[in-house]
């Protein structure tokens, strides 16, 4: 992976709204005209977020004059930041759809091929110095629950009767999940796979914490972050039960040749130092159409997306034909996330 | 050595080796880059740039397996006619053909031409498994088709006459690039469930009318091999991305090995 010479503009580079506001207080102490200051300021063009960038509304209350407005200053300077043309589009949600995901953990072979594929679609940072990956996948050991295991663990000492193992003792599934495993070939005998993503919740407990209310649910089912009005208070991050969130905790590693340049605002444009981001079901295919880069790179064909009000989708057959299961359905946020077994 | 003591003549074969040797997934999206779709091997694909700045797939530099589609509906063709009414009836539906792929050396095309025309080499009557008398360096599996439990052979799946074609039931040929008509012969259920769009996979567009490319049964499963020993498993097994980078500070992942409980002592797993 060729590391990137982002890092000589760096320290020029003005990207998150809090790190403005603070040195434009300073600039305003110095000189008592912080914007006259900042717009003389010798910095190179091609690192600076314009006035208007910085003082723009929160997404979701702009008219779309002025949502086509930031969508262009975007294009503007992510097509000189990365020398080729960038869209940055800003499709609302459609009409009469409500997206809906299924996984079916018995055919998962956990490749982590969807992990790659996230990143190489959603231009995440990456490298060794800050690595984000939208997709967990999980190594789950196969439960062994054995006649042994009834008679001599599965009751534990004096503390009552529990068939089949007890928190001293699990007789099933005795490992928590793995994130670090790397055997030569998958699937592997003794184990299972189990992805997890944002679920895109109907009553997201992320949105309930946002503050600055930046992070909000479309009506076609996708919660969607606008990264310019974060303020990286990763208060939805603790608020989340299924670990989908993730922190910029410094400035992305976005090398100018892997960068996907069909972007959407509110997907997978590029993030700034100090916001939190997450899987938007590919936001920028899904809206026009296309099926997320980790459906179409599945290689056992796991992973199922469609429209949960059209009954024809395969999304619906999933749900009416297999085994479905929500992760912690006892949290009431209602996943549009699914998990099914044949 | 050589190459040393004579740079200019052998310079060029030494080049010539040099870059035959280097491995082929050395760097990410370089073009003429060959990787591979679902099956290593037998769903090549190779690296080109289909508009400026755009390339027909992205591959792993670690697996070689592609990670991305720019264009999902590169080098397929109209699926064709299929007898039941499914969502291929109404949409734009496309599959990349197997037949370039299966006979690339163009072996089949001159088996088919030279020998098996039904006449030269008559065509055999007895339709029970044997073992094969001839061509076992040519036929893939040949001494280890591992497929209907030792109850199926060769022509059960492949034409009598035309090597190039797969049978139907009735005699009739089928192509090579439409498998799902053979194997849905037998195997009904998947079959049912690969039309609706649960088994298997499809890319493109997910709306109802989009365009779609379906990816047909030998694609992801070799025939010749849907047993694999004893797995038992028609897919057979991958290489995995890459982990995630450990948190800063922690050298090993050994934490995520360890049994808990005070019967377990803490052991480690394996």
């Amino acid at each position: 992976m060729p590391k990137q010479d982002s890092s000589k503009t760096k320290d020029n580079k003005l990207t998150s709204r809090r790190d403005f506001l603070r040195s434009a207080g300073n600039y305003t102490v110095a000189s008592l005209s912080g914007a006259a200051m900042l717009l003389s300021d010798p910095k190179p063009a091609k690192a600076n977020v314009t006035w208007e960038e910085h003082f723009q509304k929160n997404y979701r209350l702009m008219t779309d004059e002025e949502k086509q407005q930031a969508i262009e200053r975007l294009e503007t300077r992510y097509t000189e930041e990365y020398g080729k043309p960038v869209t940055v589009d800003g499709s609302p949600s459609m009409e009469g759809v409500l997206f809906g995901y299924a996984l079916n953990i018995q055919k998962c072979i956990g490749c982590r091929r969807c992990v790659k594929a996230c990143v190489a679609e959603n231009n995440q940072s990456r490298g060794d110095e800050q690595q984000i990956e939208w997709i967990r996948v999980l190594r789950m050991e196969k439960g062994k629950f054995s006649e042994a295991d009834r008679d001599q663990h599965g009751y534990p000492e004096s503390f009552g009767v529990q068939v089949g193992g007890n928190a001293y003792k699990p007789a099933g599934v005795v490992l928590e999940g793995q994130h670090y495993y790397e055997p030569d070939q998958v699937p592997e005998k003794d184990a299972f796979y189990f992805p997890m993503q944002c679920m895109q919740c109907e009553k997201p407990p992320c949105v309930k914490v946002c503050p600055v209310r930046t992070t909000y649910r479309d009506p076609d089912g996708i919660v969607v972050i606008d990264y310019n009005w974060c303020i990286g208070c990763r208060m939805c991050i603790g608020a989340c039960p299924y670990w989908a969130r993730r922190f910029n905790w410094g400035e992305p590693n976005l090398p100018k040749e892997e960068m996907n340049p069909v972007t959407h605002y509110l997907g997978n444009r590029p993030r700034m130092k100090g916001v939190v981001e997450k899987c938007s079901f590919c936001v920028q295919r899904t809206r026009k159409g296309r099926w997320t880069a980790c459906v179409e790179v599945c290689p056992v064909g796991a992973r199922k997306f469609g429209n949960l009000l059209d009954p024809n989708s395969e999304i619906r057959k999933v749900l009416a034909k297999k085994k479905v299961f929500r992760l912690r359905a006892d949290l009431n946020t209602y996943p549009k996330f699914f998990y099914y077994m044949d | 050595m050589t190459c040393y003591r004579f740079p200019q003549t052998l310079f060029g074969l030494c080049l010539l080796l040099f870059l035959i040797t280097t491995p082929l997934h050395g760097t990410e999206n370089q073009t003429d880059q060959e990787c591979f779709e679902s099956r290593d091997g037998m769903s090549q694909v190779k690296v080109e740039e289909i508009s400026p700045g755009l390339v027909n797939v992205k591959c792993s530099s670690t697996t070689g397996g592609v990670l991305w589609w720019g264009d999902p509906f590169a080098g397929t063709i109209p699926m064709g006619d299929m007898d039941i009414e499914a969502d291929y009836s109404t949409e734009e539906a496309v599959v990349k053909p197997r037949e370039p792929e299966l006979d690339k050396n163009k072996m089949l095309t001159i088996c088919s031409m030279a020998c098996h025309d039904g006449n030269y080499v008559p065509i055999p009557h007895s339709k029970s498994p044997r073992r094969l008398k001839m061509h076992l360096d040519t036929v893939p599996d040949a001494l280890n088709l591992k497929h209907g439990k030792g109850n199926i052979w060769c022509l059960d799946c492949h034409h009598l006459v035309e090597r190039t074609k797969l049978i139907d039931n009735f005699g009739y040929s089928i192509s090579f690039n439409q498998p799902q008509k053979l194997c849905g012969k037998c195997h009904g259920q998947v079959y049912r469930s690969w039309r609706d769009g649960l088994h298997g996979k499809r890319i493109g567009m997910w709306d109802k009318g989009g365009k779609k490319r379906w990816w047909v049964c030998t694609e992801c499963h070799n025939p010749h091999d849907v047993e694999q020993e004893e797995r038992n498993s028609g897919f057979a097994q991958l290489r995995p991305e890459p982990a995630p980078n450990l948190p800063k500070g922690m050298d090993n992942a050994n934490h995520e090995r360890m049994h808990h409980g005070p019967h377990s002592g803490g052991n480690a797993h394996e």
